[in-house]
C-alpha cells in the first residue's frame, strides 16, 4: 500500500444510483475525487449529477481505466460486488457497507491472497487524504491538510480524532478507517507500515477498540519498525464481557480482548496512549 | 445470536449429525428415566441444578415444576428439554469455529469434554485450521488419532462432514459440541451443543425463527446507578463518550448508539429508556454528523425534550454538517450547544456535582 494507490485516480462508485450511493458520489466530488463513473445494474445510461452510469465494471474498462472503487451497494449484494472488482482486478476496492456476514468476508479473504486488489474495509468510513481526495463518507469539511496520519477501527471516532487534531492547527496527510467487522481486507499494520514507510507523515494516531487482537499485531509492529511517535486509544474500557457494542467486531471476549489490556500493551510497545480522546489528543502538540 | 440447545440440536440433526432421542417436555413423561435440561442462554447450567434425571413419573412432575422456575444465571427458562438418558463412556470436546486471524473456519478438539473450555487444563487442545474445500477424511483421521480412538475414525470423518455442512449452511460462527459423548454401546452422540449465527446473515435465512431472537446491540445498560447517561452515534464514539465520563469521575450508566438516522423518534425512545434510571443527573448527547445533519438532531432534541417533561439536564455535543444551524435552533429553545467533547463533558460535571 502507498499514496499512489490511495490518491484515487480513476475513481468509480459499484452501487451509485442509491441513495448513499448517489449523495457520497456527489460529496466525493465535490472534494475534489475523480469520480469518472458508476455502476448499477440495469440503469445504464443514466447519470449522477454529470456521472455516467454503467452497468459492470468490465463495460467501464471498454471506456476508461479504473484506479479505485467505492462500494455502497447493500450488504446482501456486497460480496458479489467484491468479487466483480476482484475479478476486473481494480487495484483499490473501499467497501463501506455494514453488515457484510462473516462468512462471505472468509470467501473475500481468500479470493484477495491471489488477486491484484487491495480491499479496505467492509463497515468503513474509507479514506481521506485532505485536499488531495476522498474514497468514502468521512467529512471532507473537518478535514486539514498536513503531516499527521490517523487510522482507524470506528466511523464517527475517526472524524472526532480528525476534527479534534485540524481543530488544533493539526492537519493530516492521511486519515484511515479500516473498519469494525472481525474479518476486513486492511490491517492496522497494513497502514502503520504505509505511514512509517511516508517521509511526509511525522505522527500516526492509531484508534483501536475492544474485541479482537489486532491491537497487539499493531504494538508488535510499532515496537519493531516504527521509529515516528504513536498516539493511541483503545475505546471501549467500560465495556461488558461478553455483550455486543454497536457493531460485530466491538465485542469483549477474553481480557485480553479488553481496552484496559490493549492500552497496557501499545503503552508497552512504545505508543503514547490515554484513556480517553480527550486525553490523547492534548498530548499531541 | 446464541441458540438455545433444543434449538441448536435441531440444526445439527437436520444435517444428520447424531443428538439423544428427546423433545420439549410436555406435562406427562414421553419416556422413562429421562433428562429434564432448563433451556437458557448460558453456561454453567449444571451447577446451578439446571439438569435433573427423572426415573419415574412421580419424580418427572416434581423436576418439571422446580426447573420452570429456577433461575440460572439471572435466565429464567421458556422450555425444558427432555431427552434420553444415554451410556456415557467418554466425554470428548468438539467445536468448528471462525478463527479471525486464521481467516478460516476451525477444528477445535479435547479429549476431555463436559467441563467449560476455560477450565480445561488436562492437556493441550487440538486444533486444525480448514481450507475452503476441507478433505474430511484426513481431518477425520487426524481427529481419530488425537482422542486415541482409531475403531471410530470413519464415525468421526462423517460426523466433522456433517457438522461442517450445518456449520456453512447455517452461517454459523460457533458450534460447540461439549460433551460428545461415546455411549457404552459405542454411538458417538451430541450430548450438548451451543451454537451462534450471524445476525448479518439473516436476509438469506427465512427459515430463523429461534427463541431469542436477534440481541439488541445498540442499546446496553452499564450501570443501573449511573448519574450520566450517553446518546453518541456510532458504537466507537458511544463507547469513547463512556469512557470520557467515567474518567471525569462520572459514573455512566449506559451504552447507546443512535446510529445514523438520529431523529425525533429515535432521541424521544431514547429518552423515554434513560430517564428511568434512579439517580440520573444529566443526558450527554454527542452526535458526529457525517451522513446526520445536525440542524435535523437539534430539531428532534428540541421537541423531544417538549415532549418529556422532567427531563434531567442536556449536554448536547453536536459537530458536522448544518452546526451553525443547529445552535441556532438550540438557542432560541434555551439550550447551548457544546462545540467539543471536552467541553460537553465539562457542562456535564457542573451537573452532577
Amino acid at each position: 500500500m502507498n499514496e499512489a494507490l490511495l490518491s484515487g485516480k480513476n475513481v468509480i462508485v459499484q452501487g451509485i444510483t442509491g441513495a448513499h450511493g448517489s449523495f457520497h458520489a456527489l460529496a466525493m466530488a465535490a472534494a475534489g475525487t475523480n469520480v469518472v463513473a458508476g455502476t448499477s445494474p440495469g440503469k445504464a445510461g443514466q447519470t449522477v449529477g454529470t456521472i455516467p452510469v454503467y452497468d459492470s465494471i468490465k463495460a467501464i474498462q471498454a471506456d476508461m481505466r479504473v484506479d479505485s472503487t467505492v462500494i455502497f451497494v447493500p450488504a446482501p449484494f456486497a460480496k458479489a460486488a467484491m468479487l466483480e472488482a476482484i475479478d476486473a482486478e481494480v487495484p483499490l476496492i473501499v467497501c463501506i457497507t455494514e453488515g457484510v456476514p462473516l462468512h462471505d468476508m472468509l470467501h473475500i479473504s481468500q479470493r484477495l491472497q491471489k488477486s491484484k486488489s487491495r480491499l479496505i474495509g467492509p463497515n468503513c468510513p474509507g479514506i481521506i487524504l485532505p485536499g488531495l481526495t476522498k474514497l468514502g463518507i468521512i467529512p471532507a469539511a473537518m478535514a486539514l491538510p498536513g503531516t499527521v496520519g490517523i487510522v482507524s477501527r470506528s466511523g464517527t471516532l475517526t472524524y472526532e480524532a480528525m476534527s479534534a487534531l485540524s481543530a488544533r492547527g493539526i492537519g493530516q496527510k492521511y486519515v484511515i478507517g479500516i473498519g469494525g467487522d472481525p474479518v476486513s481486507g486492511t490491517s492496522f499494520v497494513d497502514c502503520l507500515e504505509l505511514l512509517q514507510n511516508d517521509a511526509a507523515v511525522d505522527r500516526i494516531v492509531l484508534i483501536g477498540e475492544i474485541g479482537g487482537t489486532s491491537e497487539y499485531d499493531a504494538a508488535d509492529f510499532v515496537a519493531r519498525h516504527v521509529t515516528k511517535p504513536v498516539f493511541a486509544y483503545v475505546t471501549g474500557h467500560h465495556a461488558p464481557a461478553g455483550v455486543q457494542l454497536g457493531h460485530a467486531g466491538a465485542i469483549l471476549g477474553s481480557e485480553k480482548e479488553s481496552a484496559a489490556a490493549k492500552t497496557e500493551y501499545l503503552a508497552k510497545n512504545g505508543a503514547v496512549t490515554a484513556t480517553n480522546l480527550v486525553a490523547l489528543m492534548n498530548e499531541i502538540t | 445470536m446464541k441458540l438455545l440447545e433444543y434449538e441448536a440440536k435441531g440444526v445439527l440433526a437436520k444435517d444428520g449429525v447424531p443428538i439423544p432421542k428427546g423433545a420439549l417436555a410436555q406435562d406427562d413423561p414421553a419416556f422413562l428415566p429421562a433428562v429434564l435440561k432448563s433451556q437458557v442462554p448460558t453456561g454453567g447450567r449444571g451447577k446451578a441444578g439446571g439438569i435433573v434425571i427423572a426415573k419415574t413419573a412421580e419424580e418427572y412432575g416434581n423436576a418439571l415444576a422446580k426447573l420452570k422456575t429456577l433461575e440460572v444465571k439471572g435466565y429464567v427458562p421458556r422450555s425444558i428439554l427432555a431427552e434420553e438418558l444415554l451410556g456415557i463412556k467418554t466425554e470428548l470436546y468438539l467445536s468448528l469455529l471462525v478463527d479471525k486471524n486464521a481467516r478460516a473456519i476451525t477444528v477445535m478438539a479435547h479429549r476431555h469434554g463436559g467441563v467449560e473450555v476455560e477450565d480445561n487444563d488436562e492437556g493441550s487442545y487440538f486444533t486444525l485450521i480448514l481450507p475452503a474445500r476441507p478433505d474430511f477424511d484426513a481431518a477425520g483421521q487426524q481427529l481419530a488419532d488425537y482422542y486415541d480412538l482409531p475403531d471410530k475414525t470413519f464415525v468421526l470423518q462423517d460426523l466433522l462432514q456433517k457438522i461442517h455442512g450445518a456449520f456453512i449452511r447455517n452461517d454459523a460462527l460457533l458450534i460447540e459440541i461439549n460433551p460428545l459423548v461415546v455411549t457404552h454401546d459405542g454411538d458417538i452422540v451430541a450430548g450438548d451443543c451451543k451454537m451462534e449465527l450471524d445476525d448479518a446473515a439473516a436476509f438469506r435465512h427465512p427459515e430463523w425463527a429461534f427463541e431469542t431472537g436477534k440481541a439488541e446491540v445498540n442499546f446496553v445498560t452499564l450501570d443501573q446507578n449511573g448519574d450520566v447517561a450517553t446518546i453518541a452515534n456510532g458504537a466507537g464514539l458511544a463507547m469513547a463518550t463512556v469512557d470520557a465520563v467515567a474518567d471525569a469521575g462520572m459514573r455512566p450508566a449506559n451504552f447507546l448508539d443512535i446510529g445514523g438516522g438520529a431523529n425525533e423518534a429515535s432521541v424521544l425512545a431514547a429518552f423515554e429508556r434513560l430517564v428511568t434510571y434512579p439517580n440520573l443527573k444529566v443526558i450527554i448527547i454527542n452526535i458526529f454528523a457525517g451522513i446526520t445533519r445536525c440542524d435535523e438532531v437539534a430539531k428532534a432534541i428540541v421537541t423531544a425534550s417538549e415532549k418529556l417533561p422532567g427531563l434531567p439536564a442536556l449536554s448536547v455535543r453536536l459537530a458536522g454538517t448544518n452546526y451553525e444551524q443547529a445552535a441556532d435552533i438550540l438557542q432560541r429553545a434555551g439550550m447551548t450547544i457544546q462545540p467539543s467533547l471536552e467541553l460537553a463533558i465539562k457542562r456535564a460535571k457542573q451537573e452532577t456535582r
